[in-house]
């Protein structure tokens, strides 16, 4: 990055959104329902940027070809080292940059309509701004600290967001179980830097690396490190075991569910695990557990989907699923594959839930047994939520396809037949649930009144959504392999890939598509569409018998297997017992010590007070016996004389002690 | 000397208890004015007869006549218990009192003063004169604190008169006009 | 004369003891500052402040007498002692009648309004 002017185009990627947060802050009161158009104006040059970052990245700008690195100087500790803050673009992070902006533009675009006439309009827009400019800036960071810093921003965007309709307690309930669940995880991140800083001397990424490369750290130390790292990932993007706050967040707004719990925010897990591959490759130990929780949440979390009637539940523990076959392949070795499909995911979750948005605003309501026979009265929400439902499933030739086959063949070539069994196994599940949601909402014949009233969303809702749709298509074919046999190239692979050293360090080896494993998938998701529409549309009333057979399993999965429960039964019991014998102690003990100097101070003075009767004559006795005992203590050489003074004095104080 | 030192003791002594314990205030004021003359008689004792007229002068016959206008002006009736003459203090003040006493007593009799005799007092009033107005070396202060003790006196006497001046609308005086 | 009866004479006309004056003095100081503590009526309370005052006073003069580089100035003392205790009784007793009247009590125990 040579010119300040290119320097000053990529700061402005970030900054733009965090400039919209504080005019919004400061003006949002009187702009109103204006604010839109300022934060709408501030992401779209953000995104203009980005693309020119992305362009600058991939060598088609003249100048550019390689990496972005600048930094300056942040925290200078001399001795103790420094701390930059910086900026590194290389790929990965530009073509997260444009998918951030992109969808948090279409998110901005449809919350025009969607939050019209809230009460804290303004006040939205400010904080998904914020969120915009956090997330970006998490993008950029190259070393662990700025990353933190601006993790927690986005953990603080979160809470802010999911809790803006605060007078619900159930959606304040959730923004705090946000934020505490995924706050186990940044304790562990946190942790995971320390020692990282304390071995290493640096918390820049590559400096980590190389350090670890030449033997800073130790070989079980470096796999307890990357771990903790790695659950402060499974904390942001719910991995199991903390993956309990996602389903909950769906309190907060449908926009903000979008931007935050499908395309950018849990994403911000994997980008972790993919920013830090060079650390990660070096323990093989770690990328095991991280495949393992991956596939173990993706077939976990699609089994909790199939029994909800809320969508937006549906579509969380989707969100939850599909992290999870993103961690997969990132633990596999397959780094390619794993960011494709986030990069893909990003695009149909955010339409999925945009969906769910025009329906809850056409309907009022969330619940799938509401609704019915949709898709004559919202023909374009029918039409993009189909693309999105085929394009998650990996239907050929949508997007989803592309990527989550590329994992699965991963799985199954790589020799880990668990994982690839419990990978195929989730595609049927994916296929099924998200189907039986599509068929629930839009066949059939309405349910209730609003399902019989609805109307197609307005332009500004729909626009966004149809742009959405076009990308949940077309955004997996940069990115088709080399074996499929079109004269096009593989564009993403070239463009995001691991290092050198990653590829040696662990092997990694290009695999060629193979038909056989992409077909397996394929069948796979036609099954659960099969299914789903026997059980919803050809025969309804199969699910009612089969519901009430199983109710045990019904009960469990619906429950997400009891996870709650579980933690509420203990953490959150235990938390609450710790504050509560906190707050007795802070009442009793400290409180009655500061209140105990101000009882002690008045019943010394109340003391005090008897002596001061207003009595000249009592006055008169205490200096004179003052007088006497000064001039006991001055004559003690008279032996004789201090005796019997003193039986005196003791005398006299008892006799003043009762008769004062 | 020794019996005159004897008589003049109690006489002083009784008499000062007298003041204290008498229930009448009018004998106590005569206790004291008795005290006083025991006094005046140690001054005669003591080589300075000139004080001993002072003493007899301004004390007993000024300072008594003060105290019995005094109660005049404040009277009271005679008490008939000891209740209404002696406040709460009574045990609490004897033995501070003794102690002090006692204390005083036997530290100025422990001293070793180192055989004095006596004699250094101004047997003429001549050489108290010169004492006290002199300008012999050691007693040149003396005329200072003469003319000062004359400036308090003046003062002392515009004090008493503004302190208990009449005032219109005041106490029992309430009825009398200007 | 009998030396017995010279000797009772001898004694009974030798010069008292410096200690014996003091003592006096103390114990009058001591009866005047039990008399200051315990009497109620403030008249009183004055005459035992000149029990006082007087005591001092002569223990002033017995050193003056006794010690010999005094020089005799005690007494001189002793004059001023007397002329400030004057001033003190005519202003003091101003206050009592002046309390008097306004709260027609002479007892000090009673005027207590500066408790607390």
């Amino acid at each position: 990055m040579q010119t300040v002017g290119q320097q000053l185009i990529i700061t402005a990627i970030p900054t733009l959104p965090a400039l919209v947060f504080l005019v919004l802050v400061l003006t949002g009161r009187l702009l109103k329902e204006n604010a839109q158009y300022v934060a709408i104006l501030g992401v779209t040059i953000s995104l203009v940027f980005s693309v020119f970052a992305l362009l600058f990245v991939a060598g088609i700008v003249p100048g550019g070809g390689e990496p972005i690195e600048f930094s300056v100087n942040w925290i200078d500790l001399g001795l103790g080292g420094s701390f930059p803050m910086g900026v590194y673009i290389d790929g990965l992070a530009a073509v997260m940059l444009v998918v951030v902006c992109f969808v948090s533009l279409m998110i901005q675009l449809y919350s025009g309509a969607f939050m019209e006439g809230d009460k804290r309009f303004a006040w939205y827009y400010a904080i998904l701004n914020l969120f915009t400019a956090s997330m970006l800036g998490l993008v950029l960071a190259p070393n662990f600290i700025e990353l933190y810093v601006f993790w927690e921003l986005v953990g603080l965007c979160s809470y802010l967001l999911v809790g803006h309709w605060y007078e619900k307690p159930s959606a304040r309930d959730a923004a705090i179980k946000a934020f505490v669940v995924t706050r186990i995880g940044d304790a562990a991140l946190f942790v995971g830097i320390i020692i990282f800083w304390a071995t290493t001397g640096s918390v820049a990424f590559a400096d980590v690396s190389v350090a670890a490369q030449s033997g800073f750290i130790g070989g079980s130390l470096l796999t307890t490190t990357v771990i903790l790292v790695f659950i402060g990932a499974v904390g942001k993007s719910a991995q199991f075991p903390l993956h309990v706050w996602l389903p909950d967040a769906m309190e907060g707004p449908t926009p903000v569910s979008a931007l935050i719990h499908a395309a950018t925010m849990v994403a911000a897990g994997v980008y972790l695990v993919a920013r830090t591959y060079d650390i990660f490759v070096q323990s093989p130990t770690a990328m095991l557990v991280v495949a393992y929780i991956g596939g173990f949440t993706a077939l976990m979390a699609a089994t909790m989907a199939l029994v909800k009637k809320d969508i937006k539940r549906v579509i969380a523990y989707s969100t939850v699923s599909q992290l999870g076959y993103m961690m997969l392949g990132l633990g596999l070795g397959s780094y390619t594959a794993g960011f494709f499909h986030l990069y893909n995911h990003a695009f149909f979750k955010a339409l999925l839930f945009l969906c769910a948005g025009s329906i809850i605003y056409a309907m009022d309501s969330y619940n799938l047994f509401d609704m019915g026979g949709l898709r004559r009265r919202m023909p374009i929400t029918f039409a993009t939520m189909l693309i999105a439902g085929l394009s998650l499933s990996g239907v050929f030739p949508f997007a989803g396809f592309w990527s989550k086959d590329a994992i699965i063949a991963a799985a199954y070539e790589e020799h880990y037949y668990l994982l690839f069994g419990m990978a195929l196994l989730t595609v049927f599940l994916t296929a099924f649930y998200i189907f039986r949601a599509i068929f629930l909402a839009f066949t059939g014949e309405p349910r209730t009144e609003p399902a019989r009233e609805a109307e197609e969303s307005p332009g500004i809702m729909t626009g966004p959504m149809m742009l959405l749709a076009f990308f949940a298509v077309v955004s997996g074919w940069v990115g088709i392999p080399e074996g499929f046999g079109l004269p096009v190239r593989d564009y993403f692979s070239e463009f995001v890939h691991p290092s050198e050293f990653a590829i040696t360090t662990f092997g990694i080896e290009a695999h060629a598509f193979s038909y056989a494993l992409g077909g397996i998938s394929f069948i796979a998701a036609l099954l659960g569409i099969g299914l789903a529409y026997t059980l919803y549309v050809a025969r309804p009333e199969l699910a009612g018998t089969l519901g009430s057979r199983f109710s045990w399993l019904y009960t469990f999965l619906d429950k997400g297997w009891y996870f709650d429960a579980l933690y509420g039964a203990t953490f959150v019991r235990f938390a609450m017992w710790l504050g509560r014998a906190t707050r007795r102690f802070d009442r009793n003990v400290i409180g009655g010590l500061v209140s105990g100097v101000g009882r002690g101070t008045l019943g010394t003075g109340g003391l005090l007070q008897r002596l001061q009767s207003g009595g000249v004559q009592n006055y008169a006795l205490f200096i004179l016996l003052s007088v006497l005992i000064i001039g006991v203590i001055v004559g003690a050489q008279y032996a004789v004389l201090v005796v019997g003074l003193i039986a005196l004095i003791t005398i006299t104080a008892f006799a003043v002690g009762t008769r004062l | 000397m020794i019996v005159a030192f004897f008589f003049l003791t109690g006489m002083t002594l009784v008499s000062a208890l007298g003041v204290v314990v008498s229930r009448n205030v009018v004998h106590s004021a005569l206790f004291m004015s008795g005290s006083f003359l025991g006094i005046a008689g140690f001054y005669v004792m003591l080589n300075a007869p000139a004080l001993a007229a002072f003493q007899v002068l301004i004390y007993v016959g000024a300072v008594t006549v003060l105290m019995l206008f005094g109660i005049m002006f404040t009277q009271r009736p005679q008490a008939r218990r000891y209740r209404t003459i002696i406040n709460r203090q009574f045990w609490a003040g004897l033995c501070v009192a003794a102690g002090v006493g006692g204390f005083l007593a036997y530290v100025l009799s422990a001293e070793d003063w180192g055989g004095l005799q006596a004699g250094n007092g101004p047997r003429q009033v001549a050489a108290l004169g010169r004492d006290l107005l002199g300008v012999s070396s050691g007693s040149e202060i003396f005329v200072l604190l003469f003319e000062v003790a004359s400036v308090l006196l003046l003062v002392a006497i515009v004090g008493a008169i503004v302190i208990s001046r009449r005032k219109v609308g005041e106490g029992i005086d309430s009825r009398v006009e200007e | 004369m009998p030396p017995r009866v010279q000797q009772l004479i001898d004694a009974l006309t030798a010069t008292p003891p410096l200690e014996g004056y003091l003592v006096v003095g103390a114990l009058m100081f001591a009866i005047g500052g039990w008399g200051v503590l315990i009497r109620r009526n403030a008249v009183v309370v004055f005459m035992c402040v000149e029990l006082m005052i007087n005591a001092v006073n002569l223990t002033l003069v017995a050193f003056a007498d006794y010690l010999p580089n005094a020089g005799g100035l005690g007494v001189s003392y002793a004059v001023l002692v007397i002329a400030i205790a004057a001033a003190e009784i005519a202003v003091g007793l101003a206050i009592v009648l002046a309390v008097f009247r306004t709260r027609r009590t002479v007892n000090v125990d009673e005027i207590t309004s500066m408790r607390g």
